[in-house]
């Protein structure tokens, strides 16, 4: 107690020197405007940003990480690591093309091996130092070093090397085509950082001292499991040409707050102790719409929400039984029932904000009646128990889950109920996230509900080829052709009809079935403006958000 | 002296004549009717204590014939009619499946008081045993162990159950066990007390010196003597029982979804708390109930077994 009473009064100090500070400020602004004899303020005030203040940005988790290449808690790390680095290249939100940012052009070879990138001049990293073709280099290749810390290894698979060409061109190598590659490059994984940060060993740079980007903001202190506050960098002038503001950030500065409960983080909004809130809870969708908070939400790109079989298991390779889960579940009950109007049903196995998404609606059908047919075609029998069977084993699969998505479980368990009333008795299993990952490698499932979210076609590959992490086993040789096939395309249309070809195999053969799309959602205080959400759907930098009065 | 030399199990102890024999027993018959009848006007009496026991009584009916209270399925619900409040249809409303969660919760009973039983059953079995060989071998056995127990005591329960079950995976039963195990520490500890008390007293030295062997004066003398308050204790670790079975099953180590243990149901309507008050008070409300009959059961039985000590 002795130590903390003179810190209290040092607090009533800096509050009335604050309280005078701001009198003052007021009657000076307010001669001002007398002085001007303008009285036009107040109405602009309304649409015109308003330069200065502290944004408050509750979170769910702490950031764990604060290395943008290295593995945090998620979205929730990557909302604050991407306020402090820049990437090569921006993804625009609206229509998922790639734009210039750190990079003004960029071209590939035609079998999509090299890729060139030519850099702004004129950019800083927040030490002051210039950021060059060897920033890129020496990042990239200190991101392959780390391998699996780091999360942006996988995005360079068959990597050869980057080189510095010229003071501001560089070129990346790779052995085998990896038309994905520039796409990679807009991801936080992938933002450049000083040559400072990386002579940091790996693992140390995650309390994020010495981490220095050319971003927006620049870490002011990290407190674990509290806070981590950012100020803004006034120098900075490079922001892509997409955003309404390119230069300085609006804000003084950004407090990313940790408060783990979803239902206290509504609280906290609405009882305006945060202006912004992320990972709003489904169900306080309605309560925060209605209370007279803006809603800022963008669909993920990447795999919907949906089942997917492990086809090495005696239940998932069997078609029939495939075909008849995939008829049997209903996604728009689900998402009714789970969810609500702010996620849509799943058109296909990617979401409509994906670049390179088909929409293959048309063959996810719901009809129980077709799937009880197909059963007993293949030989299954209904039991006196209602469940089907054949050589006398019940036609049971094993629904493994996680709670990474909080509506996850009245997902599941409405799916369970829909299967069982048509004499599907599946098992859900659900644990850790270790434990999960384990369940996956081992193939002690049938099905998996899940999504993963990524602004680019090419997670068709990373998840269901037998050549990548192949938890599913999913033996389509036409499939792992097609996945294979597009990421040798350089050209986008060209590599979308491949994709959409993809997308339609995954659901006729039925390898998966999907349910909804994930949406984002973030709560913000009516004062709080032009916050907006990535191509990722993750929070962009928030150099254009402003709090009005 | 008198007294402790009455010992109640003793029927064949040389030094009484048959005369005052057949006395004692028929003022330890009376002794007993007195008490029977004050009991049952205690309980009359205390209307606290009367609606505990009729709380019990249905927690009891409810866990072994649930459909007796609630005939309907608890794991299957009808979307259309999801998360509606309480009324007469639905007396604790429905949950976000439109399951009816009065039936989840009357069919959730036998799982929770099931784990609940298991745990104060591996407490006492374990933490009797325990103590009981502490107590009666007592020297060094008696220090190491009784360390061993300090240890676990500096331990908070909750912490140790969740360590168990960590290293015992998940499941109701699993659950049940690290929770048992968990407070095996404060039962051992009472036992070997209560030992150490009959140990010395008069009938057992006279047990020892009449050339009765030891296992015989600790099954015969000393364990039905010391039980006492192991049994007044088992039925507060009852509530207890049930209070951190509840909590490990509302973290999410109990039984898979949709198994409708009341933790579980009250960590399952927490996404919906500022919606839908019914899905986390309702199970709340019955665990916090289940908990305060079962410690004011046991607190009588306390008091009554003061009384016949």
């Amino acid at each position: 107690m002795s130590v903390r009473r003179p810190s209290r009064r040092h607090a009533v100090l800096l509050a009335g020197i604050a309280t005078t500070a701001l009198l003052l400020a007021a009657c000076s602004s307010g001669s001002d405007a007398a002085s001007d004899g303008s009285s036009s303020s107040a109405s602009q005030a309304a649409d015109t940003p308003v330069d200065g203040g502290d944004l408050t940005f509750a979170i769910g988790n702490d950031p764990i990480s604060l290395n943008p290449s290295g593995i945090g808690s998620g979205n929730d790390t990557l909302y604050v690591t991407r306020q402090i680095v820049d990437s090569l290249l921006w993804q625009d939100p609206a229509d998922g093309s790639l734009k210039p940012w750190l990079a003004t052009t960029w071209e590939a070879n035609a079998d999509a091996t090299e890729f060139t990138f030519t850099l702004r001049d004129g950019v800083t990293f927040s030490d002051g130092t210039p950021f060059t073709a060897d920033s890129v280099k020496k990042t990239f290749d200190d991101a392959v070093a780390a391998g699996a810390k780091s999360s942006a290894a996988p995005n360079f698979t068959g990597y050869v090397g980057t080189t510095a060409v010229g003071p501001l061109t560089v070129k990346v190598a790779f052995k085998a085509p990896n038309a994905a590659f520039p796409q990679a490059t807009s991801a936080v994984a992938l933002g450049i950082v000083a040559d400072s940060t990386l002579a940091i060993p790996f693992d140390d740079r995650a309390s994020g001292t010495g981490v220095v980007g050319t971003g927006p903001f620049t870490l002011d202190h990290y407190t674990k499991d509290t806070e981590t506050v950012l100020k803004a960098r006034p120098e900075y002038a490079w922001g892509p040409d997409g955003r309404t503001n390119t230069g300085n950030a609006h804000l003084d500065s950004v407090t990313f707050q940790v408060i783990p409960e979803a239902g206290v983080r509504t609280g906290a909004l609405t009882s305006d102790q945060v202006n912004v809130i992320g990972g709003v809870q489904p169900t306080d969708i309605a309560t925060l719409k209605d209370s007279g908070f803006d809603l800022v939400s963008r669909a993920n790109p990447g795999i919907t929400f949906g089942l997917t079989f492990n086809e090495a298991g005696a239940l998932g390779s069997d078609p029939a039984v495939r075909e008849a889960i995939a008829l049997t579940v209903n996604p728009t009950e689900v998402r009714d029932t789970a969810l609500n109007d702010g996620f849509a049903v799943a058109e296909g196995p990617l979401a409509s904000t994906t670049p390179g998404v088909a929409d293959v609606s048309k063959d996810i059908v719901t009809d129980p009646k077709k799937a009880a047919s197909v059963l007993e075609k293949a030989g299954w029998a209904k039991g006196s128990d209602g469940i089907y069977a054949k050589d006398g084993k019940p036609l049971a699969p094993v629904l493994v889950w996680i709670t990474n998505f909080s509506p996850n479980q009245t997902s599941v368990e409405l799916i369970q109920q829909e299967l069982k009333a048509n004499g599907i008795d599946a098992q859900l299993w659900s644990g850790t996230v270790p434990d999960f990952q384990a369940k996956l490698k081992d193939g002690s499932f049938d099905l998996v509900w899940g999504n993963l979210s990524r602004a680019d076609g090419d997670v068709l590959r990373t998840q269901y080829s037998t050549a990548a992490t192949n938890f599913y086993k999913i033996a389509d040789p036409d499939l792992e052709t097609l996945l294979q096939k597009q990421l040798t395309i350089g050209d986008a249309t060209e590599r979308n009809a491949v994709l959409a070809d993809a997308q339609e195999r995954l659901v006729t053969q039925h390898h998966v079935v999907p349910v909804h799309e994930l949406t984002t959602f973030l709560g913000l205080n009516s004062d709080v403006h032009d916050v907006q959400l990535g191509a990722d759907s993750r929070l962009d930098q928030l150099t254009q958000a402003w709090i009005g009065s | 002296m008198t007294d402790l030399l009455d010992d109640p199990t003793v029927d064949d102890f040389a030094t009484t004549s048959k005369d005052r024999l057949a006395d004692a027993l028929r003022d330890r018959q009376d002794a007993q009717a007195r008490g029977r009848f004050a009991w049952l006007r205690d309980l009359l009496r205390t209307p606290g204590l009367l609606i505990a026991a009729a709380w019990i009584a249905v927690v009891l009916l409810a866990a072994f014939a649930p459909s007796l209270l609630a005939p309907g399925d608890p794991l299957v619900g009808v979307p259309a009619d999801k998360l509606q409040g309480p009324s007469s249809a639905h007396w604790f409303g429905t949950d976000q499946l439109g399951r009816d969660l009065y039936t989840r919760v009357v069919h959730g009973t036998h799982l929770t008081l099931e784990a609940a039983l298991v745990a104060v059953g591996v407490g006492l079995l374990v933490g009797a045993v325990v103590g009981l060989l502490a107590g009666f071998v007592g020297g060094v056995f008696d220090d190491v162990v009784m360390r061993i127990v300090d240890v676990l005591l500096s331990i908070p329960a909750l912490l140790l159950s969740l360590a168990l079950i960590t290293a015992l995976g998940f499941g109701t039963v699993k659950v049940a066990v690290a929770v048992g195990l968990a407070s095996v520490a404060t039962v051992s500890r009472i036992m070997r007390s209560e030992v150490l008390r009959v140990r010395s007293s008069v009938y057992v030295e006279a047990a020892h010196a009449g050339g009765s062997r030891w296992w015989s004066v600790l099954f015969q003398h000393v364990l039905p003597n010391a039980s006492g308050p192991v049994v007044v204790l088992a039925a507060l670790q009852l509530g207890t029982a049930i209070l951190a079975v509840s909590a490990l099953s509302f973290l999410g180590f109990g039984a898979p979804p949709p198994a409708p243990e009341w933790g579980a149901l009250v960590s399952g309507g927490r996404d919906y708390l500022r919606t839908s008050w019914w899905l986390t008070t309702l199970p709340g409300l019955t665990i916090a109930l289940t908990v305060l009959a079962a410690g004011r059961i046991s607190r009588a039985i306390d008091r009554q077994e003061g009384n016949v000590l």
